[in-house]
């Protein structure tokens, strides 16, 4: 079956093209104009994936990333014609998994939807092998992570992050490894992709964000889970 | 505006000139009291060394002209003038002492020994002799006598009178020390009115210095104060006009450039939503264009690519607008060169030999604007170099005096050093410095592609990141790029896992998992 795509953009023309070459790529495709539009779709049938542009108007594309973010764990493409370099930061806070910046190429987008799509794919359905680190249980199978039984609501990204890094405890990721294994990069990615994803996921399983003990930063050299739930350094 | 009183921050200039001035100062009224205080003196102390002798001329000239005529007869002998008493008067009438030559027998009174007639010159009796009052001053045991000689007429005896001047020769010395003493209290007085006016005189120089330097440094509020309407205040007022116009002209020029600047990241702005569907149509065009027939094929595949072209114009224009309103900011990570290296190539020059001396490092600096300046300068030399051995290579050496390692975020410790190179037409030599210059197109009759902006979106990429880029010309032709950039590196012999990006894929011991 065609994975479904809900594309969120105000201006017609670039609506129609890319919706045209999202169809021609074979995805099903759900084009709307505006947020409310957006999030009516939304609710009414859940696509497994959203191409959002980050400039709407009436209601914002950060509002709407983070609106979706909170409901579900669908991964979420920004299209971003700003220049200013917070605005990539403020939709990665927001919950975007990755960002294209305008304009694009039809092949870029693509692959972006593509390595996003991946992500949320269970990486070995039948190994269904459940990774602890510290008081996390991490099910590859299931795509969930749970402490102390109860469930933790991770975004794809952020999971396939996790997973990352608990898959080797101890060893160092470089943010370009990341890059490369979670989101798809070659060496030309941006580094801000993972240090967003790493505060959003810290935030979300660490007891203290501020204070991290299972996902911990490596100066100089990247990020590594830590080798048991007690800190290393 | 008064700037602060602090007279080190005071130019050097105007100290020179107050010191002059108080020195000037202190002369001339050294000089002035020097000049009134020695006048006075000699005035004074004549004056009443005149009156002294005055005094004691006066005094001998009744002694002898009347005393010694009534009571001494004419060629009197010594019992004549013992008889006469005459030596206890002259002793009343305030001669300190008295000697009498009498034909040649010398008779003293008073404290005077006879030997005293001894130091008497030979001008005063002689003078004496003559017949009319002689005197003489002269000191004995230290003291200042004045003494006056007269023969009583016609032929003797002689009278010598000793008259103790002490305290004349006292109150002389007296207004000596004090003249001396108010002249140096004037001097004194004179050097702190000279400082005190020299300040306030040259207080609108210094003012107008420290304004002047202020102005020099970029603040053009800097004003003078005018408060007072001589040739000071009126320099103060054309002054303060002078740096008003320099204010306005320069918010002038500021508020026009910051609109044209404003319009081109406008214009660039607006352009890029069009500019986004054209690009998204075109790539849909391009999959369809051989089901096109053959001569609206050839009109897609134009189309398709000048928007390819219209979208690197309207990315650089937009990214060197972001220059322009200094609206960058430098984000840095750790970069593993030799890797990042390879991938810059692979993306924009795959058939450039690249060279990367020593083994894998990481270094510490902004991953995407090295990418750029990379990036251009590799499209830059298959544009313009015709992709004929095009050359990229790297080193990394320590930084001058940087010999203490440092962590990320630290000082920079070693200098990375990149050659790009191809052997294409090159330029004239005199052409290689506006290489650098916004749209310059070395040759304007050849369209080549691309901007016109790589070049100068890399050099200021460079300068942002606090680095170098030159161009300069290659060995048996071509163009040379050299970029230099302070880097950090992390410390030596850190984690183990930091090279893990470059160990080749499915080496045993790397995390590598494939993907799904």
């Amino acid at each position: 079956m065609a994975a479904r795509i809900l594309l969120i953009e105000d201006d017609p023309s670039i609506r129609e093209a890319t919706a045209l070459g999202l169809g021609a790529a074979g995805y099903e495709v759900e084009a709307v104009a505006d947020g409310v539009a957006a999030l009516d779709a939304f609710r009414a049938r859940p696509p497994d994936l959203v191409v959002l542009d980050v400039m709407l108007p009436g209601l914002d594309g950060l509002t709407i990333a983070r609106t979706i973010r909170a409901a579900s764990a669908v991964p979420i493409v920004m299209l971003t014609a700003r220049t200013d370099a917070l605005d990539v930061v403020a939709g990665l806070e927001a919950g975007a998994d990755d960002y294209v910046r305008k304009p694009f190429e039809l092949t870029e987008l693509l692959a972006r939807l593509r390595a996003a799509l991946r992500r949320a794919i269970p990486a070995d359905p039948a190994a269904g092998s459940v990774r602890r680190l510290g008081p996390l249980e991490i099910d590859e199978a299931g795509l969930t992570v749970r402490r102390a039984g109860q469930e933790i609501a991770l975004s794809s990204t952020e999971f396939r992050l996790l997973l990352e890094l608990a898959r080797r405890p101890g060893q160092v990721f470089t943010r370009e490894v990341l890059l490369d294994r979670v989101w798809g990069y070659d060496y030309l990615g941006d580094s801000r992709l993972v240090d967003v994803a790493v505060q959003r996921l810290r935030a979300k399983v660490e007891a203290d964000p501020a204070t991290p003990r299972l996902v911990l930063t490596v100066r100089g050299a990247g990020y590594k889970a830590a080798r048991d739930a007690t800190p290393e350094r | 505006m008064v700037p602060d009183d602090d007279p080190a921050a005071r130019p050097m200039i105007a100290r020179g000139v107050r010191g002059r001035l108080v020195a000037t100062v202190i002369a001339l009224v050294a000089l002035t009291s020097l000049v009134l205080g020695l006048g006075s003196y000699a005035y004074v102390a004549a004056s009443l060394r005149a009156q002294s002798l005055e005094a004691a001329r006066e005094v001998t000239n009744f002694n002898v002209g009347v005393l010694a005529v009534e009571r001494l007869p004419a060629s009197a002998s010594a019992a004549d003038l013992r008889a006469s008493r005459l030596l206890d008067a002259f002793a009343l009438r305030g001669a300190s002492g008295t000697v009498v030559d009498l034909a040649g027998e010398r008779f003293a009174s008073g404290f005077v020994a006879a030997g005293a007639f001894d130091q008497l010159a030979p001008e005063l009796r002689a003078v004496v002799a003559g017949g009319r009052i002689g005197y003489q001053r002269l000191s004995l045991d230290g003291r200042p006598y004045l003494v006056t000689g007269a023969r009583r007429p016609p032929d003797g005896p002689d009278f010598y009178f000793f008259f103790d001047e002490s305290a004349t020769e006292t109150a002389i010395e007296r207004l000596g020390q004090a003249l001396a003493a108010g002249g140096l209290l004037l001097v004194g007085v004179a050097a702190l009115a000279g400082r005190a006016l020299a300040r306030r005189l040259l207080r609108p120089v210094s003012d107008a210095s420290a304004a002047a330097e202020r102005i020099a440094s970029g603040d053009l509020s800097a004003r003078l104060a005018v408060d007072s309407a001589d040739e000071f205040g009126l320099w103060a007022d054309a002054f303060n006009r002078m740096a008003a116009s320099l204010e306005e002209k320069v918010a002038q020029l500021q508020a026009a450039e910051a609109r044209e600047r404003r319009f081109v990241a406008d214009v660039s702005h607006e352009l890029r939503t069009p500019l986004t569907a054209l690009v998204a149509e075109a790539g849909l065009l391009r999959d369809h264009l051989d089901r096109l027939p053959p001569d609206a094929r050839r009109a897609g595949e134009l189309l398709v690519g000048d928007v390819a072209r219209l979208r690197t114009l309207v990315d650089d224009l937009m990214e060197i607008s972001r220059f322009d309103a200094a609206a960058e900011s430098v984000a840095e990570t750790e970069v593993e060169l030799e890797a990042f290296l390879r991938a810059v190539v692979a993306a924009h020059a795959p058939e450039a030999r690249t060279s990367m001396a020593g083994g894998p490092v990481v270094v510490i600096t902004d991953r995407r604007r090295l990418e750029r300046i990379l990036g251009n300068l590799l499209d830059n030399a298959r544009l313009h170099g015709e992709g004929r051995d095009i050359g990229l290579e790297a080193s990394v050496e320590p930084a001058f005096g940087a010999a203490t390692g440092t962590a990320l975020g630290g000082p920079p410790t070693a200098e990375l050093r990149v050659v790009v190179s191809d052997a294409g037409p090159g330029v004239a030599p005199e052409e290689l410095a506006r290489l650098f210059d916004r749209f310059h197109k070395a040759d304007p009759s050849r369209h080549r592609g691309g901007s016109g902006l790589g070049l100068a979106i890399a050099a200021e990429h460079a300068r942002l990141l606090g680095g170098a880029l030159t161009a300069g010309l290659r060995e048996g032709g071509g163009l040379r790029f050299e970029l230099r950039l302070p880097v950090t590196r992390p410390l030596p012999g850190g984690d183990e896992a930091v090279t893990v990006a470059v160990q080749p894929e499915g080496s045993s011991d790397t995390a590598t998992e494939p993907m799904p």
